[in-house]
């Protein structure tokens, strides 16, 4: 695969034509041969009905000609649209293939390159810009071929006809060849310029709106009126300009194909007359004629096509026109394997505008050796670091790990030698587990096929994850997960015997911080359906999405007089959580507390927006149902922008007893109530092994509860099941349903488990507790002294003592660099760093 | 309908949340939109007499407010532990803590039943991100507050300072 080693962005538009695409663009060809043929027919076939059929007035060759007529008709409609077949095949897959390539290409740009340009760009280029050029690449071929084929065959037919009459009306087309170019070029520049002053228009209208505060101020209406109206006016001038040169384009082409039958009847009339040409054949030459017209006005779209395709697939293909630093993997060799010393010489790096992040940096470290980094901020700690790991492209000096020079090995040999743990490590969308194995996966797959080869056993997994403390992480979303029915019989029954345990052994120590389950009591952090039902509901029509739409349970919110309570409770939530979540993003840390989720915040606004306008009984069925959904989700423990009244919670707690009787009487098996002696599958494992729901976010209380839980959970040999169920957890787009910490520990945990030769650590804890960072220290001191070199980055230094080597760095340069009693004896820089 | 809505519902703790923080020297500057986020995002914890709020050495990433009971705070030396001073209802503390990682030179123990009202740095950084121009405010009122300091101390306790002399002076960082 010759056209696989050049990149994307050295590739021309046309080269994209054939190749992939060979077998596809030799079958449209024959298809258009087929075609214009079948196109042609039907003008002979017209001729010789009126001469011969119809003059000779012959019945037999009447239906034999329009029958082949319409063979031919058939045939020729057949046949386009199976070229558009073949099309689109072509242009969707050359698109996907333009898409595929220039994603791997920019996957191996340099970081610098991504620090200059905005991820909007990218995924613009990958997604809209490449469109035009695939779907030229699809009528490349097709579209000239087919209509300058017609054109000949049409215009051959016609001098077959007569030559005479054929040169006149064919003369008006080298004319239109000439002018249409010209006005096209009058359409792109006007076109540019319409779209520069957009984009500056919509900036201002951008600007003014950010900056309204500031214009009712100084009430400067008129300054900013009269500001825009001038661009309306710019844009307005452009506009005419571009569209009366379109308009042109076509006017100038529609006048000129007007006018070949105007040519064709004054000198095809007289001809007639004069007895020099027959009636039929002066038919067929006014069809031939019209028929010119569609494959001219194909080659002009085609034209304008290549124009603007051409046009993206450069401005494409240029912007991304940078140089990976590295190879991504060795041509003639297997990757090398590192024995992990590393040696820093005489080390430079020098960023574009000419400042110096390092400055002769000197190091050397025996393999297994580890080195804290230690500086202020802004000291070239995590430079130096990022340089060592090929992350960054030193300027001058060298980095040698296993004597290699770091800027001559591949990224494979990185990879397969090195791990790194960033200092805002990325956390992908998928399960916990996916991310555990991220780092191993990438290793044992490279760069061919995914495979399962090298991928860490369960317990290898737990292992780390007791060692990085994530362990009680994916603990804890393992118990907040929800039990099928028919999958965790087996499960269900040990945890109804850990919550009997449970409340025997922690019940009334842990009575402060859970609300138990009790029939007579309102349960303030549970929801307002949960609290009404007090159940799991059995059917499909009682689960809580589709209670609102439920005629019965709607019927029942009348008798028990909660409907407008709710509505109005339902309202207040709406209004007040919109007015402070209505301008932040859909993070989980400000949702986690509202009863909005992130992605009903928009449809809620405009609710807010309509509410505003309304009163209770204007509100239509399809929102008032929306409200009520909401109400229904209400948990005053928890959504604290809004507080539960007296009298409704009254209400709600009557509403409990009076739909036990009912439903019991109605249809005894739609919920099953909960009781002490059942599983509750509508709450979680945690919920159920309390019988109840957490009251508080506070760590000390939920590290007693973890512990008094993991107890439990080892006294039934239940701990691994649930890990089991928490590494299915799925993370969220960038992991952003975990926190700063526990994304921390998942990235160190990923990590630990590749187990690399050399491991660069930046900031690896910075977002940990104090624990788990003990914890993590502690780790790397046993497990990994001597087995791994390790250059770790280090923020807090109360955990820089036992580290071979330690490193002050300032202002790119190393100031230091010994044992810590070493320094600390010295009283140099890091004596005063320490401060002590 | 409108009695429900308005009167007999009780000041939500969204509401009671806003006007304390109105009141914190740390927020009291941020415009009204901000602090609303805040007062939503904050929590309240119980605490039972004697058990710690945070403790030296870790690093909680929490600022308090205490609403209800009383507190004291500690600090442990070589496992010698000395009552600073302590802390009463309608004290904030931990201001700095939202700022940036640091370890508690002190600890904070609940000497009766404590409730607070908490705000941690994960959520004050997510916030704060949202309104980048507004951390300003937050450090001009942080370095107000320890201006106003260490004038007080310069006032009032200055000639009882002995050996510490050479201390003084934490506005000049």
């Amino acid at each position: 695969m010759a056209e696989a080693e050049i990149p994307i962005v050295k590739r021309s538009l046309f080269s994209w034509i054939f190749p992939g695409n060979l077998k596809y663009q030799l079958l449209l060809l024959l298809i258009i041969v087929i075609m214009v043929f079948a196109r042609v027919l039907p003008l002979e076939m017209q001729k010789r009905i009126v001469n011969e059929a119809i003059n000779l007035r012959n019945i037999d060759l009447l239906f034999r000609y329009c029958g082949l007529y319409l063979a031919a008709v058939v045939l020729a409609s057949g046949l386009k649209y199976l070229t558009a077949v073949f099309s689109t095949l072509i242009a969707q897959t050359t698109t996907a293939r333009m898409r595929k390539e220039l994603y791997r290409h920019i996957l191996t740009l340099p970081l610098s390159f991504f620090r200059d340009t905005q991820p909007g760009t990218v995924v613009n280029a990958l997604s809209t810009e490449l469109t035009l050029p695939g779907n030229f690449a699809g009528i490349a071929v097709a579209s000239p071929v087919t209509n300058i084929l017609t054109l000949l065959a049409f215009a051959g037919y016609l001098f077959w006809l007569n030559p005479l009459l054929a040169g006149v009306s064919l003369s008006i087309y080298p004319l239109v060849l000439f002018l249409i170019p010209v006005l096209q070029r009058g359409v792109n520049r006007a076109n540019k310029r319409r779209v520069d002053a957009a984009r500056k228009f919509s900036a201002r209208v951008a600007e003014s709106i950010s900056g309204i505060h500031e214009i009712h101020g100084n009430g400067a209406y008129r300054i900013e009126s009269r500001k825009y109206d001038k661009l309306v006016d710019r844009l307005l001038r452009i506009r005419i300009a571009w569209s009366l040169y379109r308009f042109g384009v076509k006017g100038v082409n529609n006048f000129f194909t007007g006018l070949g039958p105007f040519l064709v009847f004054i000198l095809g009339g007289y001809l007639t007359i004069k007895g020099q040409l027959e009636l039929g054949a002066l038919v067929a030459f006014l069809s031939a004629q019209e028929k010119l017209y569609d494959p001219w006005k194909e080659l002009i779209e085609f034209y304008q096509v290549y124009q603007d395709a051409s046009v993206n697939y450069k401005k494409t293909t240029q912007f991304f026109d940078v140089q990976s630093d590295y190879a991504l993997e060795p041509r003639d060799r297997e990757p090398f394997e590192l024995d992990g010393s590393l040696e820093v010489k005489d080390l430079s790096f020098v960023t574009d505008s000419g400042i110096r992040l390092l400055d002769g940096i000197n190091l050397s470290l025996k393999a297994g050796e580890h080195l804290a980094l230690v500086g202020f901020s802004g000291s070239g700690k995590s430079t130096l670091a990022l340089c060592i790991g090929q992350l960054y492209k030193y300027t001058s000096g060298s980095v040698m790990i296993g004597d290699r020079e770091v800027s001559a090995l591949t990224k494979k040999d990185m990879v397969n030698n090195m791990g790194i743990v960033a200092q805002s490590p990325f956390i992908f969308d998928g399960s916990i587990e996916e991310n555990i194995l991220y780092s191993c996966q990438a290793l044992a797959n490279g760069n061919e096929q995914p495979s399962k080869d090298g991928v860490p056993t369960l317990d290898d997994i737990i292992a780390t994850l007791h060692q990085t403390g994530i362990f009680v992480d994916i603990l804890r979303f393992g118990l907040n997960a929800f039990l099928n029915h028919d999958k965790n019989e087996d499960l269900v029954e040990v945890i109804i015997r850990v919550r009997k345990n449970f409340q025997r052994d922690y019940g009334a120590d842990l009575a402060d911080y859970v609300e138990f389950f009790d029939e007579d009591k309102y349960l303030y952090y549970s929801s307002v359906d949960e609290n009404l039902t007090f159940g799991t509901p059995n059917k499909e029509q009682f689960t809580e999405a589709n209670l609102c739409k439920n005629e019965y349970f709607l019927k029942f919110l009348d008798q028990a007089d909660l409907t407008r309570p709710l509505l109005s409770l339902g309202i207040n939530l709406c209004r007040q959580t919109v007015d402070i979540l209505g301008n932040l993003p859909p993070d989980a840390v400000f949702f986690k507390q509202s009863p909005i989720r992130a992605e009903e915040l928009d449809e809620f606004k405009v609710m807010a927006m309509n509410l505003k306008k309304k009163k209770l009984h204007q509100l239509e069925a399809q929102d008032r149902r929306r409200l009520l959904d909401l109400a229904l989700r209400y948990i005053p423990g928890v959504h604290k922008m809004v507080g539960l009244s007296e009298i409704l919670e009254t209400l709600i707690l009557e509403g409990r007893a009076l739909f036990r009787e009912k439903i019991t009487a109605d249809d005894p098996d739609a919920f099953s109530f909960y009781q002490a002696s059942e599983y509750i599958y509508s709450q979680t494992i945690l919920n159920n092994i309390f019988f109840g729901k957490t009251k508080t976010s506070s760590s000390q209380a939920q590290e007693r509860i973890d512990q008094s839980i993991i107890q439990l959970l080892i006294e039934e040999d239940l701990l691994e099941a649930i890990i089991e169920i928490g590494m299915h957890f799925e993370v969220g787009s960038k992991g952003d349903k975990l926190s700063g910490g526990q994304q921390q520990k998942l990235a160190i945990a990923r990590v630990f488990l590749k187990a690399p030769r050399l491991l660069i650590m930046d900031e690896a804890t910075s977002a940990l507790d104090n624990k788990s960072q003990a914890r993590i220290q502690n780790l790397l001191e046993t497990r990994w002294k001597k087995k791994s070199t390790v250059v770790s980055v280090v923020h807090r230094l109360d955990t820089i003592k036992n580290y071979d080597k330690v490193a002050v760095m300032k202002a790119g340069k190393i100031l230091e660099v010994g044992t810590y009693d070493e320094l600390m004896s010295r009283k140099g820089a890091l004596y005063e760093l320490v401060g002590k | 309908m409108s009695s429900l809505e308005n009167n007999s519902v009780p000041a939500s703790e969204f509401q009671q949340n806003l006007t304390l923080l109105r009141q914190i020297y740390f927020f009291s500057g941020l415009p009204l939109e901000t602090l609303k986020v805040f007062a939503y995002l904050c929590t309240r914890e119980k605490f039972r007499a004697r058990e710690f709020i945070f403790r030296q050495q870790e690093d909680d990433g929490q600022a308090f407010y205490i609403l209800e009971g009383q507190a004291q705070l500690e600090r442990t030396v070589e496992g010698q532990t000395t009552t600073v001073r302590s802390c009463e209802i309608g004290e904030f503390i931990g201001g700095l803590t939202l700022l940036g990682d640091r370890r508690r030179l002190f600890s904070l123990k609940a000497v009766t039943e404590t409730t607070c009202l908490v705000l941690n740095r994960e959520k004050f950084n997510k916030t704060m991100e949202q309104f980048p121009n507004l951390m300003i405010k937050i450090c001009k009122a942080v370095a107000q507050r320890i201006d106003t300091w260490e004038q007080r101390f310069l006032a009032d306790r200055v000639d009882q300072c002995g050996e510490c002399l050479p201390m003084l002076g934490v506005t000049l960082i």
